[in-house]
């Protein structure tokens, strides 16, 4: 699609303006993307009200953690607000917080799961899609117990509620916010340049953090391989994960970039590649030479993601990478 | 032809007679160094309003600047580990003296003056060891070098003078940098930072240290309130660390009390405070996180009131009724009421500190 108005808009856009549509990764990536998250955390969260079977659970549960797959890039806006993002996706988690506190509160049968408001006071570490992956798949946890089943329900209705605030939100002001970067009185984005910065700025954090944390994490060194830290690998979602990622963000450059990425596309075609040859969910492998080497291979292929954007994407929106926000002192 | 005696006289009688003031150089309120869209260096000085009241250039990315209390003269200090810092003439722009530091030096980042403006202290690293150090220059002698003492720490990064003494407070970040293009760290497993009271004479009057499990927790920046109340904003060095406290609140002889926002909230700082100050009226503390682009704001006696958002913020400084922020967009915003709205949009990007000058 994009490619059909690239001739077009290289036409134009040589004398300057920027060759990127707001509107278009607002319409067709931001908020169908956040509606499907809400709709998938509902059904989820319906379906607990039903029984905790773990079969069905896991099933809606997967769906909702695609669905999240496709936005958790985004780092802005309201699903910010409050630190959501955190609950939502509590991870890594490098003490385990997560089923030490949900053991907690199975062990004390602590009554905060009866009370929606008071759910929102425990720890982000038990709240969210990786709290439900132990409690789901984790043999620590039994679904079916009463109160381990109450759990459930409270967290799949908290994740929803999160889900439904986010995207009302977006649907709800923050889209036009961000469409109207630049125009007079918007107080988030003094300019269309900055609605810019942050998306491009969320591309490429969101290509450092699946190649970094998604499989620097489990690659660890090759004298000490680390397995057991590979994202969401109970449920064996932790390729899926990687794909869907490099997918979600290949579709916010597709949306929102109207001239020709020759590289850009090349890198991310070679991603793909190297997750679809790779057989190995959960990144077991990463312990084996030969298997490692493939991990290894879609870690440097979205890493050559990375090189491709900052060298296409940022001139072609007029931007960089943050001046203060990758940089300590 | 006067004699030695006479000519020296007329000498000091010249550094004392101009006396220009602040009013001189266009009377900003703030200091604050930034990268110009063609990638070069600029320090300006900023009125109540945030406009730009002079500019003057730098040789190389700046970090923080001290202002004189009484003179239109700013010392700009290089990125640490810098080996440059410019004492520059605001009203004309001039480059009045270079600091040359001796050898084995490194400069880190900030500095203060004396309340007179007689003395220059500047926060430094001894290379190799990361042993911290203030110098002490003599602004009445071409900022001639006079002496340096221990900063009682590893890696100081900003010092402040004590209202109404000449003591200072060092906020020893604890972390051994490698001087290299990287800035490694080399010592995160043992590192112990703490806040130090030292005398003018460099004398310890009282160390501050945290609890054992908050010892990668950096403690880099400081705020004073007129009444000697010392906030000061921490960088968690320790990865697996969820929300760890960034703001610490002082008093002379009392213990420091740690605040966070609630859990959830508080990651968002990503554990880094970029900056922090108190609000004009004093009542209200702002740290800055440019990782997590948030402003979060505090209660001067530590309660969490709110988080603010503007993308790639980082400096900041009180404001009547508030503060003033600086980001790497070249905003410049107010933050009134619980609100952050833009004031200027400047073309170039701010760096990390919003200085505020002597009023």
């Amino acid at each position: 699609m994009r490619h059909l108005f690239a001739t077009l808009f290289a036409l134009t856009s040589a004398a300057g303006p920027v060759a990127a549509d707001l509107d278009r990764v607002v319409d067709a990536h931001i908020l169908p993307g956040y509606a499907a998250f809400a709709d998938t955390t509902a059904t989820l969260a319906r379906a607990a009200a039903d029984g905790c079977d773990p079969d069905p659970l896991r099933a809606e549960w997967n769906a909702a953690f695609d669905a999240w797959m496709a936005v958790s890039h985004l780092r802005f806006g309201p699903v910010e607000e409050q630190g959501r993002s955190v609950i939502i996706a509590f991870w890594p988690d490098d003490k385990g917080m997560t089923p030490r506190s949900l053991a907690r509160l199975v062990a004390d049968r602590d009554p905060v799961v009866g009370d929606p408001e008071e759910f929102k006071e425990v720890s982000v570490a038990a709240r969210g899609l990786f709290a439900l992956e132990f409690l789901l798949y984790d043999p620590q946890f039994q679904p079916q117990d009463p109160y381990t089943c109450d759990l459930i329900r409270m967290a799949t209705r908290d994740l929803a509620e999160i889900a439904a605030v986010v995207s009302e939100d977006w649907h709800g002001g923050f889209a036009d916010t961000l469409r109207g970067a630049g125009a007079p009185g918007n107080a988030v984005y003094l300019s269309e340049n900055e609605g810019l910065q942050v998306l491009f700025t969320n591309l490429v954090a969101g290509l450092e953090f699946t190649a970094n944390e998604r499989l620097g994490r489990p690659l660890g060194s090759f004298d000490r391989p680390r397995p057991n830290r590979a994202e969401a690998r109970r449920s064996a979602r932790s390729l899926r994960n990687v794909t869907l990622s490099v997918q979600a963000l290949q579709q916010l450059v597709d949306t929102l970039v109207d001239v020709p990425l020759p590289e850009t596309d090349a890198a991310f075609d070679g991603a793909a590649w190297a997750a679809a040859a790779l057989d190995d969910p959960s990144f077991a492998g990463v312990s084996d030479p030969g298997d490692r080497l493939k991990v290894e291979i879609l870690q440097q292929s979205i890493k050559a993601i990375e090189v491709a954007v900052l060298a296409e994407v940022g001139p072609a929106l007029g931007v960089s990478k943050g001046f203060n926000a990758g940089d300590g002192d | 032809m006067g004699s030695r005696r006479q000519f020296i006289a007329s000498l000091l009688a010249a550094s004392a007679l101009p006396t220009l003031s602040w009013a001189d150089a266009g009377n900003p309120r703030y200091l604050a160094a930034a990268r110009e869209p063609g990638g070069g260096y600029a320090l300006f000085g900023l009125s109540v309003a945030g406009r730009d009241t002079f500019r003057v250039p730098l040789p190389a990315r700046g970090h923080a600047a001290a202002g004189h209390p009484h003179q239109p003269l700013a010392v700009a200090f290089a990125r640490r580990p810098g080996t440059y810092a410019l004492v520059i003439d605001c009203a004309d722009g001039r480059v009045l003296h270079q600091l040359d530091l001796p050898e084995g030096r490194r400069f880190n980042g900030h500095g203060a003056f004396s309340a007179a403006g007689d003395v220059l202290y500047t926060s430094e690293i001894v290379a190799g060891s990361g042993r911290g150090l203030i110098g002490q220059w003599d602004t009445t002698r071409g900022f001639r070098r006079i002496g340096e003492f221990a900063s009682h720490g590893i890696g100081p990064h900003e010092i402040a003078r004590l209202p109404g003494s000449e003591d200072l407070v060092v906020a020893n970040g604890g972390i051994h940098t490698a001087l290299n293009d990287e800035r490694s760290k080399l010592n995160l497993d043992t590192m112990q930072p703490n806040l130090s009271y030292v005398s003018a004479g460099g004398r310890l009057l009282e160390q501050v240290t945290l609890a054992a499990d908050l010892h990668r927790n950096s403690i880099r920046h400081l705020a004073l309130r007129a009444d000697g109340l010392v906030a000061f904003a921490m960088q968690s060095e320790d990865p697996a660390a969820l929300a760890p406290p960034l703001l610490g609140l002082h008093r002379r002889g009392a213990p420091p009390v740690l605040a966070t926002a609630p859990e959830a909230q508080q990651t968002r700082m990503k554990g880094y405070a970029g900056s922090i100050a108190f609000s004009g009226d004093g009542a209200h503390i702002a740290l800055t996180s440019p990782h997590g682009s948030v402003v979060c704001v505090f209660e001067a006696a530590g309660q969490f009131v709110g988080m603010l958002n503007r993308a790639d913020v980082s400096g900041v400084g009180p404001a009547t009724g508030g503060f003033l922020t600086t980001d790497g967009l070249g905003g410049l915003c107010r933050i009134k009421g619980g609100a952050l709205s833009p004031l200027v949009a400047a073309p170039r990007a701010w760096d990390n500190h919003l200085v505020t000058l002597p009023t």
